[in-house]
C-alpha cells in the first residue's frame, strides 16, 4: 500500500513538473541586464532567452532570420529602451509582446557626445544615432527596468502575480543595495574626476554624479597618437586618477597609463552574460573596483 | 389529367410564344430575388470585414473614406496621422494599437504598412515562405501573388507615388518572404510590409554608405557640431539586402512619421468603451468609431437606393403582369375557333376552362423551375462574385 502511494505521488510530481515546463512563458531578451532581471523575477515560470553571441556587444548585434523569427514567437520580448538594439529598428516584431523597459523614464535619456551623427543638407533631420542606452548602470533606473519587467509578466500570468512581486522585492532590494553603495562612495569625494573608456557610462555618471571624462580607447586596441593627446587635456591640472574600462585592458596599455600617473579598473556594464557569476556579481566587483578609484 | 394532357400539347406547339412568356416571366421573378441575394451577401461581406474591426482611429474627415482605406485597402487616401497617436493609445493600455499605412502600390495592388500584430489579429497565415522578418521583405496576399505570377524569394519593387514628380517617392525593390494563405478578404490582394519598410518607400529612411566615416568629401556638404551634412550626390540604396541592412536608418523624430489609420484591438469592452471617451473632445484632431457603424450607414444609404430599385422593378413587373394578362387575352380571342371546335366535340366549359388554366400553370411551373435554378446559381457563387465586385 505504501508502494503505491509512493508511485502514485511520484507520478503527480513528474506530471505537475511536466505541465509546469510546457506553461513556461517564453522570455527574450535584448541584453544580459535584462534577462538577469527576468529569470529573477520569473523564477520558473519562464523561459529566459538570450541569444547574442558571447563575444558579440548586444547592442550592435544583427540576429539571423533563424533567430529573428524565435523572437516573434516569444511571449514576451524584452526591450532596453534608448534605442539600444539597433536592430530592433529593421526587423518584424510583435508590437503587442514588446515591454519598452525604459518606457517610464524615457524623459531622463540622455544623448551622448561621443558619436557623430549625419544629416542630408544642412538643414536635414539628423539620424538619432546619439542616445546613450547603458541604462542599467545607474541602479535606481535598473529598478525601475526590473519593475517594468515585473509588470509585464504579472499581465501575463496574473495568477502568479503575487509570486512575482515578491522576486521582484528581492530584486529591486539588492539594486537599492548597489544603488546605494556606490552613492556613499562617490560621496567621498563628488568632485573626483575620473576617466572612462567609451560613453557606456554615461548612465553612471549622470545617476550618481560624477566627474567622469570620457575618453573614446577600446580595451582591444593600443590607443593612438591622438587618442594620447585628447587624454593629455583631460589631465592637465589632474593628478591620481583611475580610469574605468569596460573590459580588461591591454597589458601594454595598462603599463603606459600607469607611467602617466593612471591608474586602470575595470568597470564592466555587463550586456552580455560575463564567463562565470551573474549580473549582481559583476556589479558588485565594479562597485569594489570604484571604490578602489574613489580611495 | 385530359386538361393537362392538352394544355401540355398545347405550349409545345406554340414554342416561340411559350418560350417568350417563360422567359419574361422567369426575369421578372429572378431579377429582384437576386439582387435581394447579392445585396444581402455584400452586407453580409461589407459587415463581416467592419465587425471584425473593434475600432478604427484617425484623422477627423471622412469616416467612410477612413474605413474603406484601412479595411479594403482603397486607394483614396485618408489625411495623414502621426506614431504619436499610436504612443497615445499606447500609454492608456486600454488596447493594442495596430498602425496601418496604405498610401503605396506595387502593381495595382496596394502595399499595406503595419505591424506583426495585424496578421495575428486578421488570422492571416502563411502558406508559402515566412511571415515578415526584416526590413525590405513583404508578404503578398493569395490572390495577389497568383495575380502577379510571384512568391517568396522573388523580387517586387514599388511603384512611383508619381510619375511626374521625380524628386518624389523612389521604387522599392522588396524581397518576397512568404504568401499568405486565402482569406477571401481585401487581405488577398494586398502586399504586406512592415511599418518601416513603408516609411523607407515613402524616403523617410533609406540606406547609404557611412558618411561619418568616408573619405569621399565629394558626398559631405559640412562637417560641423559633431554632425557630417552629406549633398544629394550620395547614393541611396534602392535594395534592402542582408549585406546593407546595418547602412539602414531613419533621420528626425519617428513619433511623427505619417500613418494613414490605427486598427486599436480593445483589452475588454469597458477598455474600448473608455478609449472611444478618450476622443470626445471637439478640439481632439483625431477620431475614433466602429467601423461597423459607418459601413452600417452606408448600407442603409445602398438599400435607400434598393428601394427605389424594388420599386422601379415592382412597377416594370406590374407591366409585364399586366402584357401577360394581356397576351393571354389576345390569345383567347385568336382561340375562338379552336375553342368553339372542343366545345362541339363535347367538352364542357369546364374542362374548357381546367385546361386553360392548366397551360397557364404549366407556364408558370417552367418559369418557377427556372427561376430558382437561376437563384441556385446566384446564390452558390454570390459570395465569389460579390468578393470580386467589391475588391475590383
Amino acid at each position: 500500500m505504501k508502494t503505491v502511494h509512493q508511485i502514485v505521488l511520484g507520478m503527480i510530481l513528474v506530471f505537475s513538473s511536466h505541465v509546469s515546463a510546457a506553461e513556461r512563458l517564453s522570455v527574450y531578451t535584448v541584453n544580459y541586464p535584462l534577462a538577469y532581471f527576468a529569470e529573477r523575477i520569473g523564477d520558473d515560470q519562464v523561459e529566459v532567452v538570450f541569444p547574442a553571441p558571447a563575444d558579440v556587444d548586444p547592442a550592435y548585434w544583427m540576429p539571423d532570420r533563424t533567430t529573428i523569427a524565435a523572437y516573434q514567437q516569444a511571449d514576451l520580448i524584452l526591450l532596453n529602451g534608448a534605442n539600444y538594439a539597433k536592430w530592433i529598428g529593421k526587423v518584424s516584431l510583435p508590437r503587442s509582446k514588446m515591454v519598452d523597459t525604459s518606457r517610464k523614464f524615457k524623459d531622463r535619456y540622455l544623448y551622448t557626445s561621443e558619436v557623430t551623427t549625419h544629416s542630408h543638407g544642412t538643414e536635414g533631420a539628423h539620424a538619432h544615432e546619439s542616445l546613450a542606452f547603458t541604462t542599467w548602470l545607474d541602479f535606481s533606473l535598473a529598478k525601475l527596468q526590473a519593475e517594468s519587467i515585473y509588470e509585464a509578466l504579472a499581465r501575463k500570468r496574473p495568477m502568479s502575480e503575487i509570486e512575482f512581486k515578491r522576486n521582484y522585492q528581492t530584486l529591486a532590494g539588492d539594486l537599492d543595495k548597489l544603488h546605494a553603495q556606490i552613492t556613499a562612495i562617490v560621496a567621498r569625494d563628488p568632485d573626483r574626476t575620473l576617466l572612462g573608456t567609451h560613453s557606456v557610462y554615461d548612465y553612471l555618471n549622470a545617476g550618481y554624479e560624477m566627474n567622469l571624462k570620457s575618453v573614446h580607447w577600446d580595451p582591444d586596441e593600443a590607443p593612438t597618437v591622438s587618442r594620447w593627446n585628447d587624454l593629455k587635456h583631460i589631465l592637465e591640472g589632474h593628478q591620481g586618477m583611475y580610469m574605468l574600462w569596460k573590459s580588461e585592458p591591454l597589458l601594454e596599455s595598462v603599463s603606459d597609463l600607469r607611467k602617466k600617473g593612471i591608474e586602470s579598473v575595470v568597470f564592466s556594464p555587463s550586456a552580455n552574460r560575463p564567463d562565470s557569476g551573474d549580473f549582481l556579481t559583476v556589479m558588485r566587483a565594479n562597485i569594489g573596483a570604484l571604490a578602489l578609484a574613489y580611495k | 389529367m385530359d386538361s393537362l394532357y392538352l394544355a401540355w400539347q398545347y405550349v409545345r406547339f406554340n414554342k416561340a410564344k411559350t418560350i417568350i412568356l417563360v422567359a419574361s416571366i422567369t426575369l421578372i421573378a429572378v431579377l429582384p430575388l437576386a439582387l435581394e441575394s447579392l445585396l444581402t451577401e455584400s452586407e453580409r461581406q461589407l459587415l463581416v470585414r467592419a465587425e471584425s474591426t473593434p475600432l478604427l482611429i484617425g484623422t477627423k474627415g471622412s469616416a467612410l473614406d477612413l474605413v474603406m482605406n484601412s479595411l479594403y485597402f482603397d486607394d483614396e487616401i485618408p489625411e495623414l496621422m502621426t506614431m504619436e497617436a499610436v504612443e497615445r493609445i499606447h500609454d492608456t493600455q486600454f488596447a493594442l494599437p495596430i498602425p496601418l499605412y496604405v498610401r503605396f502600390q506595387a502593381r495595382g495592388h496596394p502595399i499595406v504598412g503595419t505591424t506583426f500584430d495585424y496578421f495575428e489579429f486578421r488570422r492571416l497565415s502563411i502558406d508559402q515562405g515566412c511571415p515578415l522578418t526584416m526590413l525590405g521583405d513583404c508578404v503578398l496576399g493569395a490572390k495577389a501573388a497568383e495575380l502577379l505570377g510571384i512568391g517568396p524569394g522573388d523580387d517586387l519593387v514599388s511603384s512611383p507615388d508619381n510619375l511626374f514628380d521625380l524628386a518624389g517617392v523612389y521604387p522599392l525593390k522588396m524581397k518576397v518572404a512568404g504568401v499568405l494563405a486565402p482569406n477571401h478578404s481585401a487581405d488577398d490582394l494586398a502586399v504586406f510590409v512592415d511599418l518601416k519598410t513603408a516609411w523607407v518607400i515613402q524616403g523617410l529612411g533609406h540606406g547609404h554608405q557611412d558618411v561619418t566615416r568616408t573619405r569621399d568629401n565629394s558626398v559631405v556638404l559640412k562637417r560641423a557640431d559633431g554632425n557630417v551634412a552629406a549633398n544629394a550626390k550620395l547614393y541611396h540604396y534602392t535594395e534592402i539586402t542582408e549585406d546593407n541592412l546595418d547602412n539602414f536608418h531613419f533621420h528626425g523624430d519617428m513619433s511623427i512619421y505619417p500613418l494613414t489609420a490605427i486598427i486599436a484591438v480593445p483589452n475588454d469592452e469597458k477598455s474600448g468603451a473608455l478609449l472611444r471617451g478618450r476622443y470626445l473632445d471637439r478640439d481632439d484632431t483625431e477620431q475614433a468609431f466602429l467601423p461597423a457603424e459607418v459601413i452600417d450607414g452606408l448600407l442603409q444609404n445602398i438599400f435607400r437606393i434598393r428601394n427605389v430599385i424594388d420599386s422601379v422593378i415592382a412597377v416594370v413587373g406590374l407591366a409585364m403582369v399586366l402584357v401577360i394578362i394581356l397576351v393571354f387575352t389576345l390569345s383567347l380571342r385568336l382561340r375562338q375557333r379552336e375553342i368553339q371546335t372542343i366545345f362541339r366535340l363535347g367538352c364542357r366549359r369546364a374542362m374548357i376552362g381546367r385546361m386553360l388554366l392548366a397551360e397557364i400553370v404549366l407556364i408558370l411551373s417552367v418559369s418557377g423551375v427556372l427561376c430558382m435554378a437561376v437563384l441556385g446559381v446566384v446564390n452558390a457563387n454570390a459570395e465569389e462574385l460579390v468578393r470580386r465586385l467589391l475588391m475590383g
